[in-house]
């Protein structure tokens, strides 16, 4: 359980608020790269933050994050004209850049210096791989451009979709460090997914449904180690990393690409969930990249043109309780990530977690709690800069490994552990 | 063929933040019976800081002066006002046993405790304090038998852990 005034402040990132300081650190993914595919294509609405903003790709090639209003009548820039290296609200004319900077106004004088005196608040938009992240805090402590691992591998051996999850992040985000439900909720998955299936860590999945856990602190955030027992005196581990704030990775299986996600708030009730795979050391295969397409592995299938899933609350998840019986789902919903999203979105937009009733194995849950509610306050009250903003914290990996019992993951797993370029990831 | 849901949305009505008015309210009893049992020295010392917290059901014990010589798992236990209690007295009706260690001095004592809840169906959690190597016996000892164990330099964990278990 969580107090209620601990549950508002990990769940409320709007500006002023502590939570919404801390996501103020990072660079966190605003849009994807491929929603802004030319210079001067159109503009995309983002909410990030609670934050209402624009995003545009300029005739220079230029990426602007800027206020979504226009500044004379609060119009939306939306229905701007992207054009002359500016986005120029249709209304009466007004034009700004990339910076936010107003550089005409057609009304006033020719000369007149007027539009120097108007500037949109505006956000640095930066492609790093697949994605365009933005840092929406004080401009002095930008700090430098993610290293993620899967967002700077060759571009064959890497794909990153997202979809919209209508719940709280932290909701969305704690099935990340949740272990303990892969036995249950994916089982299916584990036998027939294509990015899954095949894998010998699956049958130690699959036999042990009761795994253990350890979780131990790192530098950008923690390390959340489930064990199952594997043959005569050793333990199969899947090795969760998360760095702070909202990045986790899943433990990967066989030779399959190894995958995870990065959770961002887009207010209070609503969230992106950006789904990543790759493969550290060779490209992705046509199959492969096509199975994420399609929307299997951590994916989802979405509805043409937009970023929402094909089965979401208002089809109920297109649940189908014959595959339930059949065994070819556990909870009758189709797709690990519409699994997660399904029971995620049925808590409510925003989870009462002092109605919780957590056991000793929820203990990831309870530590990255804990951790972001320190850094937060610590953030607020003396200006602390909050693990997994130094770019050395992005470069881990998740893993997958068989270790004699005796063996701590800790101690066992350090350059598995570890994002090493070119090498491939330690899987079972 | 599949059943068709009531309604078209139900799932988006059933989520909505107008819907959560209605789930049911009643106090949540504290449901774990827990002891919490401290390895070694500074262990102790943690467990009488976190003792005061708003426990219902949480008894603290410390097993840093073992006494006698008799096996293993017959040591003496005592609570935080000093009185001895064996472990089979102290594990009976529990349900969740928190181990608290901070070095390898507590590694046999973690077997013992381990053994005995494994024994009793009793889940076992341990919180190791420090940076993770100056208790690693008694982290070696716990992992068999821990569902969880919780590897930490921030003693708050260990409050925070009871608290989460509504202890």
């Amino acid at each position: 359980m969580l107090r209620q005034d601990i549950n508002e402040l990990l769940t409320q990132t709007g500006p002023g608020t502590p939570m919404g300081d801390l996501f103020r650190q990072y660079w966190i993914p605003a849009l994807l790269a491929e929603e802004l595919p030319e210079n001067d294509s159109p503009p995309v609405r983002v909410k990030l933050l609670s934050e209402r903003l624009i995003a545009f790709r300029d005739s220079e090639g230029r990426y602007g994050l800027i206020d979504e209003f226009c500044a004379h009548r609060g119009a939306s820039l939306w229905f701007g004209r992207n054009e002359g290296s500016g986005l120029r609200c249709p209304y009466h004319g007004w034009k700004y850049d990339v910076t936010g900077q107003c550089v005409e106004v057609p009304s006033e004088a020719d000369n007149s210096s007027f539009c120097e005196n108007v500037k949109l608040r505006a956000y640095p938009l930066v492609k790093v791989g697949d994605i365009l992240w933005t840092y929406m805090g004080d401009p002095a402590k930008r700090p430098d451009l993610p290293e993620f691992e899967f967002a700077h591998v060759p571009p064959e051996q890497t794909y990153t979709s997202k979809r919209w999850q209508q719940c709280n992040w932290l909701q969305a985000f704690e099935g990340g460090i949740d272990s303990s439900h892969v036995t249950f909720l994916h089982s299916g998955g584990l036998k027939s997914d294509p990015l899954f299936k095949g894998a010998k860590g699956n049958e130690y999945n699959m036999k042990d449904t009761k795994p253990f856990f350890e979780v131990a602190d790192s530098e950008g955030g923690l390390f959340v180690g489930a064990r199952r027992n594997a043959e005569e005196g050793t333990y199969y581990w899947r090795i969760t990393p998360w760095v702070m704030p909202a990045f986790t990775m899943v433990p990967p299986r066989g030779d399959h690409p190894v995958h995870g996600h990065f959770w961002v708030p887009i207010d209070d009730e609503n969230c992106w969930t950006y789904s990543f795979d790759y493969h550290p050391a060779r490209p992705l295969t046509a199959a492969e990249r096509q199975a994420m397409i399609d929307g299997h592995g951590v994916h989802s299938k979405n509805i043409p043109g937009t970023y929402r899933p094909v089965a979401n609350m208002d089809n109920d998840y297109l649940i189908d309780r014959e595959a339930q019986k059949r065994g070819e789902t556990y909870s009758g919903v189709a797709g690990i990530a519409m699994q997660d999203a399904s029971l995620q979105e049925s808590m409510g937009p925003i989870v009462d977690r002092t109605k919780e009733r957590l056991v000793p194995a929820d203990s990831g849950i309870i530590k990255a709690r804990q951790k972001l509610r320190k850094a937060a306050i610590a953030l607020r009250d003396e200006g602390v800069t909050p693990p997994g903003v130094d770019t050395a914290h992005h470069r881990v990996r998740s893993a997958a490994v068989v270790l004699p019992q005796a063996e701590s993951f800790l101690d066992s797993c350090r350059d598995a552990v570890k994002a090493t370029p070119g090498v491939p990831h330690s899987s079972v | 063929m599949a059943t068709l849901p009531m309604y078209a949305s139900e799932s988006a009505r059933a989520a909505s933040a107008s819907e959560s008015r209605y789930r049911i309210t009643v106090p949540i009893a504290p449901a774990r019976n827990a002891r919490v049992i401290a390895l070694d020295a500074r262990a102790a010392a943690v467990a009488r800081r976190i003792s005061d917290g708003p426990w219902t059901n949480a008894r603290f014990y410390t097993c840093e002066a073992t006494r006698g010589g008799g096996p293993a798992d017959e040591f003496l236990l005592y609570g935080l006002d000093g009185v001895p209690a064996t472990l089979d007295d102290t594990l009976r009706g529990t349900d969740v046993v928190v181990v608290i260690g901070t070095d390898d001095s507590g590694g046999t004592r973690a077997a013992a405790i381990g053994n005995a809840c494994s024994a009793r169906a009793i889940t076992t959690a341990g919180v190791v304090l420090g940076d993770g190597f100056e208790a690693d016996d008694a982290v070696a000892a716990l992992r068999p038998h821990a569902r969880v164990l919780l590897l930490s330099a921030d003693e708050s964990d260990a409050f925070e852990l009871l608290r989460a278990l509504r202890v």
